[in-house]
Order: structure tokens, then C-alpha cells, then sequence
């Protein structure tokens, strides 16, 4: 026992060395008095990362995105100097926020431009297309949020579960032909979630976020976590036969889940932006766009006998949070919590077409197959031409 | 471990998207007021160069009716001889507004530089040092020799001298400025001021003051963030120019600013006479509005019947709203005095 913990402490005292060595060397080069490292200039940077328009006020939520620590001493509207509030104060320290409140009596549907100075006299600015009241979280605003998010996510996946009938009837062949067109529909789904989380930390996210390798990042995190659970879940209910058809649907529904989570946010946004018609065309397409979505849950557990409970829960699995992306969109939009979300949701789906190829494999044989190959091809093909439509 | 940094990055994500619910609000509120009159209140710092009383370190009321003439001597002919001494810098960091910090490149620690002034025909010698970095000079616009323009009479930086020596002309208000290339560079940093050459049978009594309009393009973009009349943005809206009614008032107006082609000065609740750069006692017009291009500059005269208070300011309305704006205070002297002796007594 005794020669135990001390090869334990052994162990744990050999971990901790290399980083005590390495917070001596990082405090020698960088600490107090050291003149090694003080070449160059470095550059505040702020970024205004959202715009609400409320009652004569136009308010800015403002960031330290740079390296050094800035005060924010003046705000414009349109480059015209005006007075303003900024609270908790004006002093931010790296990737501190603060609210900047101007008052402004500003026109609907008009754009604006909102400045911020810092102390050495750096101007940074914030386009907003069209001023918009902000929306606050009313009964009716939520509920209507809610009705959309039904619309654009139960709905569709319920419908689109419908076609479980038809592909039970199928022969093998065929069945593999619509797995691997199930395949096809989630590849593209995974590759617009990861370009609208790459285009949302573009345009909204400060550089210093390092937009795509953060997706990246989380697609990858959320990719191996899933994988983890997905196994997991699989061992527990391992002797049942039907089990492996259910856990596959089961995460092809919680990826799609997180995806029209993604969805929901998109459309929050684009209203609570004044964007009403591009909100409109999002709901069509998306609604269209997510039937398909019902044919992906259905299409592994077809081989099953009919289970209309478990297969109208994966619907709202699947379907529900398009509510809460829309609520998250409308109410508190928050790209970078947006871009996060996404990520999750492209890993999330990438984790699943994974098990499927595997589950095809297992259980249907060789992947190179020719009618597995044509389904991914027309899987991809189908949501390209519905996306055209949003 | 693993959950150490799980909670330690979650905790980081969580800051980062929800910033509110680490902000602890202050507890005494602040007040202040908005172009509209609405009355705002906030827990957090007031950002307000307009209506809030600021103090920086340059003061324009100062400079507003500071003239120097110089050491004054006679020579045995009878000119008046006027020396002045001028120290160029340009290592200085001035708060231009409140809160914005600028390298300022000066003349006698200032920007606008000091406001010479001399008599037409007097002889005018000014010892210029160099204690800048870089390479100055000072080119003064009216008559002098060629060899006194400070054009290729580089003066060398860390204490480089030269003397510049003219008999001052043509009567007028004129600049004088750093003339080393890259001028706008040179000007856009602070090295220029007013040279008022009075004529020698003199202008009539008046309340003479000196509006400098200027501008600054704090972050190098090529377009001003700031204008000014002296320097400091909104500075005579909370410091509003106190004159009297019945009295009149001569304004000698340069502007300086550069990258923008044009600057202009709109008076309101009168008009007044307007001499173009001050070298004819003949007004050319009788107005409220005047335009003027870079380096143009005039002598405005005018008085107010009624107290109250005045804006001026540049009608090139961008500018106006980014600090070249101000109030003219006009208050009864008479009656001032009046309820001075009814007070005393």
C-alpha cells in the first residue's frame, strides 16, 4: 500500500514538473522587468457584436476583443458625435463587454451606423441594415415564435415521417438505396450547418475568436463526445435486435435536433432584424427542406415493426428545437452562442452519417455498393435543389 | 483534471456569452442630457463631450484672446523690432477630448501654436528651435523674403535652430505652419497658428478673439474624427464665449483643418461684415455664412443687440456634430453693472 502512493505522488509530482518549468520560463520572458518581449505596438480592438433599437435609445453591446485592456470614450450615430452611457463602466479589460446607451430618436426601417472611439483616439463601427424595434420576450412574441418553430420544425418532421409505410415495403436493395440517400440528405445538412456557423463568426465574430478553427473545434469536441454516447447507448440495449435501429434513429433525431436548433435561430434572427422577408422565405424552405428530415428518422427503423410512439417522440426530438433556436434567435441573439450551437450541430450530424455507414456495413454489407453510392449522390442532390428554395 | 477544465472553459464560454450576469451595476446612478433635452439616467460612466463640463489639459478659453506681441524694442531708425521665441516638439501626448489621447506635434507645447502678433511694417524676428524628433520648420503665409519661407530651410531635429526676420505685411490675419513634407502630416499633428498683422492706422476698439478651426484624424484613416474651433471639440458649448451686447466683436477666423477641401462658419442671430484674410478695411460681404478652403481665412466683425445665447458653428452640418460647434454667451454690460451697484448698495 505504501509503495502505492508514493509511486502516486511519484506519478503526480512528475506531471506537475514540466508545467511548473514551463509557468517559471513563460513568467521570466514575459513577467515584470523583462525587456525580451517589448517590441511592437500593439492595437486596441473592440467589436460591437449586436444593436438593439428600443425607445429612443439605440443600444450597442460592445467587447475588448483586442490584447490590451481600452476605455470607450465617445459614441456616434452615423459618425455624429453623441451623448451616451456606458455600463458598468467604460473601462474593459480583455474580452469584457459592456453596453453602450445612446439616446437617439432613430427612424424604422432606416440604417444606421454605430460608432465607438477608444482612448487612443480608434474608431470602430457597427453597420446595422435596417433599425427594427427590439423585440422583448412578450407571452405573444413567445408564442409566436413558438407557432413558427412548430411550423418549420414538428411539422414538417412529423410529415415526413409518413413515408415510413412506403420505405417498410421496400426491397433490400431499395431499402439500402434510401439509408444511403439518408446519408446524402445529412452530409448536406452537416455542410450548411458548418458554413452558416462559419459565415455567422465571419461577419459577426471578432478575429480574435478564430472563427473557423473554433467551429472546427467544437464540430470535432461535439463529434467524439456523440460517438462516445452513441456506443454507450448502444452496448446498454446490445442483446435487443431492435436496438440498433432505434439508437441510430435516435441520433439522427438529435442531430437533426441540433441542427433546426440552428434553424430556429436563423429565422429568430432574421425577424427580430427586420429582415421579415427573408424570415418568410426561411420558414417556406426550411419547412420543405425539413420533411426530408422525417424521411432520414424513419428510413433505419423501417426494417422494425411500426412503433408510431417512439417514432413521433424522435419527430419532436428532432422538430422541437427549432422553438428554442427561434426563442434563442429572437430574444437574446448572441452569435458567438450561435456559432457554438452550430458547431455542435455539424458535429453532431457528421457523428451520425458515421454510424449509419457503419450500421449499413454491419448489417447490409459492403458500402461500395452500387445503390448505396446513388442514394448518397441523390440525398445530396434532393436538399440542394430544396435549399435553392430559402 | 478533465472536469477541472471542463468547468474552467465552460465557465469561459458561459462569460463570454452571457456578459450581463457577471456586470454588477454601480450604485450611485449618473445623469446626463441629450441633444433633445431628454434627461438620461445611467449606473454606469457618462460619455458626453457635448453638454458635460470637461477639462483637458489645453484651454481654449485661454487661447481664445491671448495675442502675443512679442519682445518689444525700438531700432535707431524708428522700426519696431519684435522678437519671439518658438520651440517646435512633437514627442507630446494631449487629451484633444475628453478621454481621446493624441500625439500632438507642437509649437511652445501647444496646438494652435501662440498667436503672433505684430504692426504692418514692424520688424519681426522669431527664434525657432527644433527639440523634435523630426525635422520642422515654421513658413509664415505674407510678405518676406524667399530665403525666410521655411521651405528649404529645413531647421534638423534635437535642438536644429534658425531665425526667421521680416518686416511684417501685408495688414491681414494670416497662418503659419510647419512646411516639411509631408505637410498634411505635419499640420494634421498640431504644428500651425495665427499671425495677425494689425494695419498701421490701427482697427477699431473691439473684443477681438480667435477662432482656429482644426480637426484631427485620430486613427489615421484619412478622414477627421474631431474638428474644432481651438482644438478642443464642443469645447465653447460648455464654456460658452462670454460677450456684450452693444459692443462689437472682431473674430479672426483661420481654418486649418485638413483632408477635407472645405470648412465653413455660420453665425446666428445676426450677420457681419466679412474682410477676406483681413488685408482690405472695405468688408466684401455682409453675411452669415462663409466658406473657406484650406488654409483660407478671414476677419468677421459683428455685434449682438439682444442677450442670450448664440450658436456658431460649421454649417457643413458633419462637422458641427463632431465638435466645430459653439455658443457665443451675449450678456447686457449695463445692466450687469447696474445690478452690481443695486447689489453692492
Amino acid at each position: 500500500m505504501e509503495v502505492k502512493r508514493s509511486s502516486n505522488v511519484k506519478t503526480a509530482v512528475s506531471v506537475i514538473i514540466p508545467f511548473v518549468l514551463l509557468a517559471i520560463m513563460i513568467g521570466y520572458v514575459f513577467g515584470p522587468g523583462s525587456e525580451l518581449i517589448g517590441y511592437g505596438v500593439v492595437l486596441p480592438e473592440i467589436s460591437i457584436e449586436k444593436v438593439e433599437f428600443v425607445d429612443s435609445e439605440i443600444i450597442a453591446t460592445v467587447r475588448n476583443t483586442g490584447q490590451i485592456s481600452v476605455n470607450i470614450v465617445m459614441a456616434d450615430i452615423n459618425d455624429r458625435i453623441y451623448p451616451a452611457a456606458i455600463e458598468p463602466d467604460k473601462h474593459l479589460e480583455r474580452f469584457e463587454s459592456a453596453i453602450v446607451r445612446i439616446p437617439f430618436e432613430w427612424n424604422e426601417g432606416e440604417p444606421y451606423a454605430v460608432g465607438l472611439t477608444v482612448d487612443d483616439g480608434t474608431r470602430f463601427e457597427k453597420q446595422v441594415d435596417v433599425a427594427v424595434q427590439s423585440i422583448k420576450p412578450t407571452v405573444e412574441m413567445i408564442s409566436y415564435f413558438a407557432v413558427i418553430g412548430t411550423y418549420v420544425g414538428i411539422i414538417p418532421v412529423l410529415i415526413g415521417l409518413l413515408w415510413f409505410p412506403f420505405i417498410s415495403k421496400l426491397s433490400r436493395s431499395k431499402y439500402k438505396f434510401f439509408l444511403a440517400l439518408t446519408i446524402g440528405l445529412l452530409l448536406f445538412l452537416g455542410l450548411s450547418t458548418a458554413e452558416e456557423a462559419i459565415e455567422i463568426s465571419a461577419n459577426n465574430l471578432s478575429d480574435v475568436f478564430n472563427g473557423v478553427l473554433l467551429v472546427a473545434t467544437v464540430a470535432v469536441v461535439s463529434f467524439l463526445a456523440l460517438n462516445y454516447v452513441g456506443e454507450k447507448l448502444r452496448k446498454r440495449a446490445g442483446a435487443s435486435k431492435l436496438a440498433g435501429p432505434v439508437a441510430i434513429a435516435l441520433m439522427i433525431a438529435i442531430g437533426i435536433g441540433l441542427h433546426n436548433f440552428g434553424e430556429g435561430l436563423a429565422i429568430g434572427a432574421a425577424i427580430v432584424l427586420g429582415e421579415a422577408a427573408l424570415g418568410a422565405f426561411l420558414i417556406v424552405g426550411f419547412a420543405l427542406h425539413n420533411t426530408t428530415e422525417g424521411f432520414a428518422i424513419a428510413a433505419p427503423m423501417a426494417r422494425t415493426k411500426l412503433m408510431i410512439g417512439k417514432l413521433a417522440a424522435m419527430g419532436m426530438i428532432a422538430g422541437v428545437p427549432a422553438i428554442f433556436g427561434a426563442w434563442v434567435g429572437g430574444f437574446s441573439y448572441s452569435p458567438l452562442a450561435a456559432v457554438i450551437f452550430l458547431a455542435i450541430g455539424t458535429g453532431a450530424i457528421f457523428q451520425v452519417i458515421v454510424s449509419i455507414m457503419r450500421w449499413i456495413q454491419n448489417e447490409e454489407g459492403k458500402l461500395s455498393n452500387s445503390s448505396v453510392l446513388a442514394g448518397i449522390a441523390v440525398g445530396m442532390i434532393i436538399m440542394y435543389i430544396t435549399s435553392i428554395l430559402i | 483534471m478533465a472536469i477541472v477544465v471542463a468547468i474552467v472553459s465552460f465557465g469561459f464560454v458561459g462569460y463570454l456569452v452571457f456578459p450581463d450576469v457577471y456586470i454588477t451595476a454601480q450604485e450611485q446612478p449618473e445623469v446626463f442630457v441629450t441633444h433633445t433635452g431628454a434627461v438620461v439616467q445611467t449606473t454606469g460612466d457618462v460619455l458626453d463631450p457635448v453638454y458635460t463640463i470637461q477639462e483637458v489639459e489645453f484651454d481654449p478659453e485661454k487661447y481664445l484672446r491671448d495675442f502675443d506681441y512679442g519682445k518689444v524694442s525700438q531700432l535707431e531708425d524708428g522700426t519696431i523690432l519684435r522678437e519671439y521665441t518658438i520651440i517646435a516638439e512633437d514627442d507630446k501626448i494631449m487629451e484633444i477630448a475628453p478621454g481621446i489621447f493624441y500625439n500632438v506635434w507642437t509649437f511652445n507645447g501647444q496646438v494652435p501654436g501662440p498667436t503672433i502678433r505684430a504692426t504692418e511694417g514692424d520688424l519681426v524676428k522669431i527664434y525657432f528651435t527644433n527639440n523634435g524628433s523630426k525635422e520642422h520648420t515654421i513658413h509664415f503665409h505674407g510678405n518676406h523674403p524667399a530665403e525666410m519661407d521655411g521651405i528649404f530651410e529645413i531647421v534638423g531635429s534635437g535642438g536644429g535652430q534658425f531665425t526667421y526676420e521680416f518686416i511684417a505685411g501685408p495688414a491681414g490675419v494670416h497662418p503659419y505652419h510647419c512646411h516639411v513634407m509631408p505637410v498634411e502630416e505635419h499640420i494634421g499633428h498640431g504644428l500651425y497658428g495665427v499671425f495677425i498683422v494689425d494695419p498701421k492706422e490701427g482697427r477699431q476698439q473691439a473684443d477681438e478673439m480667435i477662432l482656429m478651426l482644426n480637426g484631427f484624424d485620430t486613427d489615421f484613416d484619412g478622414e477627421n474624427n474631431l474638428y474644432a474651433a481651438n482644438t478642443i471639440p464642443f469645447y465653447y458649448h460648455h464654456h460658452p464665449i462670454q460677450v456684450n451686447t452693444n459692443e462689437l466683436i472682431r473674430v479672426y477666423v483661420v481654418n486649418m483643418v485638413g483632408l477635407d477641401p472645405i470648412n465653413n462658419f455660420h453665425l446666428h442671430g445676426t450677420l457681419y461684415k466679412y474682410y477676406p484674410t483681413g488685408t482690405d478695411m472695405v468688408p466684401s460681404e455682409f453675411t452669415d455664412m462663409t466658406t473657406f478652403s484650406q488654409s483660407e481665412r478671414g476677419i468677421l466683425e459683428f455685434e449682438y443687440q439682444d442677450t442670450g445665447r448664440y450658436m456658431f458653428h460649421a454649417h457643413l452640418t458633419e462637422f458641427s456634430e463632431k465638435g466645430w460647434s459653439g455658443v457665443f454667451y451675449a450678456k447686457d454690460s449695463s445692466q450687469l453693472n447696474m445690478e452690481g451697484y443695486a447689489y453692492g448698495s
